[in-house]
């Protein structure tokens, strides 16, 4: 069963395939969390405006509808509609389901983003926008300066496990034809349909690699602490 | 008086202010003139609507109803730029609210670089890096005044609070402001810390800056500044000097609540 694996990864050459594979688990993992993090903000800070003019109110009623649809819907029923049926409406040709994986995983984690960051966002003290604007800054420029970079260190932590969460989730995405790293461990136990070496090193990947994550975020965050010092 | 020379002396008119939440009025129609140079020390019982008056002044709080005329313009107006008055009327809160993500000098510099980065160029590098040093070295000159120049590149969390009201209120000086408005600026303040705060506010007022100052510190309102304004149930009750105020005070809410304070 073992030397199976080995000649499948070593001798013919199974590990440029798995290295791949990761490579391109990373890559919507990390694309899909950045375009998170900016939609995420965005709507955060519609939800946050004051809604004393009706263009706020509008703004919000979108992004809550945005919210509830990317929440309400599993992020394999939104890749399939992505890349089966929007894809073909819009008469788009793809080589690869990649930038389809990562736009969905984006506006999936922004979903979510949105509603960390809101958290976030209300966390900080009140009396740091009433400062900004007191001086003559916009709510815009206060909002970006002052409230977010806060409310980002607030929400580190919960953002950290959103990347988690993202990253296995990405699991999915063979669903529309990529490899990623299941589709390439599951392709070693392809010639003999003996899985038991290639899924068991697969869940090894991940674990080692939400558990680097974790470490990278822990030290960020003390490195943030350390910098207001 | 002096003071009462001129109309062009006036740096902020306020008629009929008014502030409602929700159905409860807190200031029911209150008129002020203040002029040039002169410091206003605005005294009255807890939820008096003294320091909701403050936060009207430059709309932290929309008025309800009323007229705030600066620099020829009606500040309630909801069409009004309010940020661009806003830069020319400093403010300083109990809580001090420095920016807690930026440096002390950042936190000095950050409106002055803004708002002067709004009238240059984007891509204009030369004008750029000029502002930043002009600003900074605006605020190491004011820094240097509190004595804090060392505290230039630390984080405000590491400051006491005397500290950090001392740099909000250089924070508000850095914008060259025509008035400060001080809200009860010493009242958080461990008591240690309370006369460094006082003195630098008595050395602006020496300066001739023009402050309204909510305050409960009854001796600094008597000694610094050249009139008192008393807020009882949304309305200026009675206002005077301070000598007409704290030694014969006529209002019977005013002389009940001296007794109270002092």
């Amino acid at each position: 069963m073992w030397q199976e694996f080995v000649k499948q990864f070593i001798t013919r050459k199974g590990y440029v395939n798995v290295l791949n594979g990761l490579a391109i688990t990373v890559e919507i993992a990390i694309l899909g969390l950045l375009i998170g993090i900016v939609i995420g903000t965005l709507i955060a800070i519609v939800r946050v405006m004051p809604k004393y003019k009706l263009l706020p109110r509008v703004l919000d009623k979108i992004c809550g509808c945005y919210v509830e649809l990317f929440r309400g819907t599993p992020m394999v029923v939104q890749l399939l509609i992505g890349y089966w049926v929007l894809l073909p409406a819009l008469d788009v040709q793809v080589n690869s389901g990649v930038p389809v994986a990562v736009i969905v995983f984006g506006l999936n984690s922004g979903a979510y983003v949105s509603e960390i960051m809101r958290g976030g966002i209300n966390s900080v003290d009140p009396g740091q926008m009433e400062a900004g604007r007191a001086v003559g800054l916009s709510y815009a420029t206060t909002m970006m300066k002052i409230v977010v970079p806060q409310a980002v260190k607030n929400i580190l932590p919960t953002l950290g496990n959103e990347f988690i969460v993202l990253i296995k989730e990405t699991s999915v995405v063979s669903f529309i034809a990529v490899t990623d790293l299941y589709k390439s461990f599951k392709q070693l136990g392809d010639p003999t349909y003996n899985y038991t070496v290639p899924y068991l090193m697969l869940a090894l990947t991940y674990l080692v690699m939400v558990l680097l994550i974790s470490a990278g975020v822990r030290a960020l965050e003390t490195k943030l602490k350390k910098s207001e010092k | 008086m002096e003071k009462e020379m001129a109309l062009n002396d006036v740096v902020l008119s306020i008629r009929g202010l008014k502030k409602q939440f929700g159905n409860l009025e807190v200031l029911h129609g209150i008129d002020l003139d203040i002029i040039d140079g002169e410091q206003i020390a605005i005294i009255g019982p807890s939820g008096c609507g003294k320091s909701t008056f403050l936060r009207c002044i430059n709309c932290m709080e929309d008025p309800s109803a009323g007229t705030i005329i600066f620099d020829g313009e009606n500040l309630a107006d909801m069409k009004v730029d309010i940020n661009v008055h806003r830069q020319k009327i400093g403010m300083v809160f109990q809580q001090f609210n420095l920016f807690n993500n930026l440096t002390v000098l950042e936190n000095i510099t950050l409106a002055p670089i803004t708002v002067a980065k709004k009238k240059i160029s984007r891509f204009d590098r030369k004008g750029l890096a000029q502002i930043k040093k002009d600003a900074e070295e605006k605020a190491y000159a004011l820094l240097r005044r509190i004595g804090l120049e060392e505290k230039a590149n630390v984080y405000p969390s590491t400051l006491s609070g005397g500290q950090k009201q001392r740099i909000a209120i250089v924070r508000a000086l850095a914008m060259d402001p025509k008035v400060i408005l001080f809200d009860e600026p010493t009242s958080a303040l461990d008591p240690e810390m309370v006369g460094e705060v006082l003195d630098l506010m008595r050395s602006l007022a020496d300066e001739g800056m023009t402050m309204v100052i909510v305050t409960h510190e009854m001796g600094f309102a008597r000694e610094a500044a050249d009139r008192i304004l008393f807020i009882d149930e949304g309305v200026i009750k009675e206002e005077g000097t301070p000598a007409e105020v704290f030694d014969n005070p006529q209002h019977p809410r005013l002389k009940d609540f001296l007794s109270k304070v002092l």
